[in-house]
């Protein structure tokens, strides 16, 4: 701590060059926290689970899936029609809802459309990832939000950033007008909210408002809704282990119930990189090309600007050592500089991207809009606050350390430079 | 001229407890394929509180001999002890250590660190010893007002002349009370009345502080000052001439 000081009014020496490597550092910290809170996503998204895992079912041979939802009551039970056939252990059915609240189609946009779950609500605290083992405190307050949902069918939960987009608050009702359901608008009431996190950027409706709609619609026009026999994307299943998983997945793929279209069941992570495919190459590109590469730029930026700030310095380097410091504490100084830079650098480059990205518009963007599969958007994690520090202090230790070994390295003679 | 001559023998009787004890060193430096002597056989003592110059032409040695005497580089051959240390055989970080307690140094271009005050410069050496903040300001004060800057202590050295800045690095040599201080050239880049005030306050160090100083120089008027100088060539030591009031003072 004795060493701070210098430290401090060392990297004070040459303020431009200090702020433009701090900026440069900002920047690039802000990239890769981006690419790395998408890759972060669909690490956890992908990440298969030892017990207690999702099975997903969807339409076999094409994406979007859309199977008819005359499928959903056997698919719920597995296929389970047999004595010794097996059940899951829970499950759920989604919907893909999409619409605006905006009527003027030339005036929708991101800060007003919304994409819906549309599920029974009791799911979103079964059946629902992070949802299903929420703390204490935030299940209870989600709870009433869902026991709101499943009183109030016209009823809508938002996440915290769709609901600021939307400028809507609780209690407020709103009209839906379709993009994917067409000429199926919903009226909905704003009954609560999602825990902050993974869901801001969500909705959910319940599925029997739809169902309801759709049946309404063919009362009216003495016809079926184009959608009513695809209306059904995906089926969850929670199952206790892979040998429950693989027995349900063969009754449900065996069974003739399920021939037109025919359906696959895997694990909720085979089915998400299903969904991914077509993007694995620019996933693999942003994961093994884009952020190294970054994080190498990151660590010249910072190598240069202490390369300079040492050699500028030599003699006082000499000095120091001349003075009695040692070659180690010489090297901790300089190295000193850089993590500090890199550090605080990268901290407020993390927390801006965090504000920036996370908020929604017009403080922020309201998440980054990268749709893969059915993610429409990505939100910053809040673990990033601390990727920018540890990434602007990594790349500082990484990129200064050949000008601090050189530092280290100064001969003391240099300040009696003449042979005299 | 104040000074008269004495011979090399003679130094022993004089010097009864040297504080410095260079015996038969040589030093070399390498070129490409060529060595070149700087030292050769060298034995040179100083006794404690005493004030000793070194002069000679470019090339003599002096500056590389008071490298070794202030554990900045090695002898190719021979020791070098200061009190009871043989720095000689000392490792880089041993040297270090006993650097800071053991030798205060005075630049010719004063080498203060330009975004330190006078004051952090002064507490600099301090910050190696295990000192608390209060003892470490306790220091720097008296070093300060020794050297008559005390008011000034809070400037950067771009914002104080010359002699003043010399006067800082002179607190800084002195603060942390070590047994030897070595100036390279003190006067060097100063005006001759600054020069005259920087070397009043080395007598003045050496008289109050009773500290021993060794200081290389061209100008015989800081030569004046001394007790005992010391002429070197192509390194060798060609004359050991002591001040005729020395010892007096």
């Amino acid at each position: 701590m004795k060493f701070l000081g210098l430290i401090v009014k060392n990297i004070g020496r040459n303020a431009i060059r200090s702020i433009l490597t701090a900026l440069g550092t900002m920047m690039l910290v802000f990239v890769v926290t981006l690419v790395w809170a998408i890759l972060a996503f669909l690490n956890v998204a992908l990440s298969e689970k030892n017990a207690n895992f999702k099975a997903i079912i969807t339409e076999r041979w094409q994406i979007p899936s859309q199977m008819p939802y005359t499928y959903a009551s056997t698919l719920c039970e597995g296929a389970a029609t047999k004595p010794g056939d097996v059940r899951p252990m829970d499950s759920m059915t989604w919907q893909f809802y999409g619409g605006s609240i905006e009527k003027d189609r030339a005036k929708r946009g991101m800060n007003n459309v919304l994409f819906a779950f549309s599920l029974e609500p009791i799911k979103l605290l079964t059946m629902m990832d992070d949802l299903d083992n929420l703390p204490a405190g935030q299940a209870a307050v989600f709870g009433k939000s869902v026991k709101a949902l499943q009183d109030n069918r016209q009823g809508i939960i938002l996440g915290r950033t769709r609901m600021e987009t939307l400028k809507k608050k609780i209690g407020d009702t709103f009209t839906i007008y379709s993009m994917n359901y067409k000429e199926i608008d919903l009226e909905v009431t704003l009954v609560g909210e999602f825990p902050e996190g993974r869901y801001n950027n969500s909705a959910a409706i319940n599925r029997d408002y739809l169902l309801a709609a759709m049946d309404a619609y063919q009362q009216k026009n003495g016809k079926p809704h184009a959608m009513a026999n695809k209306s059904l994307n995906l089926v969850w299943l929670k199952v206790p282990d892979s040998a429950t998983l693989s027995k349900i997945a063969s009754q449900i793929e065996s069974s003739p119930l399920f021939s037109s279209p025919q359906v696959k069941c895997e694990t909720a992570s085979s089915g998400i990189a299903a969904f991914i495919e077509p993007y694995r190459d620019l996933i693999w590109g942003m994961r093994y090309l884009l952020a190294p590469a970054i994080l190498v730029t990151l660590s010249l930026v910072i190598s240069n600007s202490i390369s300079i700030s040492v050699r500028e310095r030599r003699s006082e380097l000499a000095v120091l050592k001349v003075l009695g410091f040692r070659p180690n504490q010489i090297l901790t100084l300089v190295l000193g500089e850089a993590i500090l830079i890199g550090a605080l650098s990268g901290l407020i480059s993390s927390c801006l991207t965090y504000g920036i990205v996370n908020f929604p518009p017009p403080y922020g963007f309201g998440g980054i809009k990268f749709p893969i599969a059915f993610f429409a958007a990505f939100s910053i994690p809040l673990a990033a606050l601390w990727w920018g520090p540890a990434l602007g202090a990594g790349t500082a230790l990484v990129g200064s350390f050949v000008p601090a070994w050189g530092a280290r390295s100064v001969k003391v003679s240099e300040v009696f430079s003449r042979v005299g | 001229m104040p000074l008269a001559s004495n011979s090399l023998s003679n130094m022993a009787t004089r010097n009864p407890h040297p504080i410095v004890r260079v015996n038969g060193i040589h030093k070399y430096f390498k070129r490409g394929s060529e060595k070149v002597d700087v030292l050769n056989d060298l034995t040179v003592s100083v006794p404690e509180g005493e004030f000793l110059g070194l002069m000679g032409p470019s090339g003599s040695g002096k500056t590389t001999l008071l490298n070794l005497i202030a554990g900045l580089d090695r002898p190719s051959s021979g020791e070098v002890w200061v009190g009871d240390n043989l720095i000689s055989q000392m490792s880089e970080s041993q040297l270090s250590a006993w650097r800071t307690r053991s030798i205060g140094f005075i630049f010719q271009f004063y080498h203060l660190l330009p975004v330190l005050s006078a004051y952090e410069n002064v507490e600099l050496p301090l910050l190696l010893l295990p000192l608390s903040k209060a003892q470490r300001r306790e220091q720097v004060t008296t070093a300060l007002e020794l050297v008559s800057l005390k008011d000034r202590m809070w400037h950067r050295p771009g914002q104080l002349s010359g002699g003043q800045q010399q006067r800082v690095g002179i607190a800084r040599a002195i603060v942390t009370d070590p047994q030897l201080i070595v100036a390279d050239e003190p006067t060097g880049d100063l005006d001759a009345k600054s020069a005259s005030e920087i070397l009043n306050l080395l007598e003045e160090v050496r008289k109050i502080l009773n500290k021993t100083i060794i200081m290389v120089t061209h100008d015989p008027r800081a030569a004046e000052r001394a007790d005992r100088v010391l002429h070197l060539d192509k390194g060798r030591l060609i004359e050991d001439v002591v001040k005729a009031t020395a010892g007096s003072a």
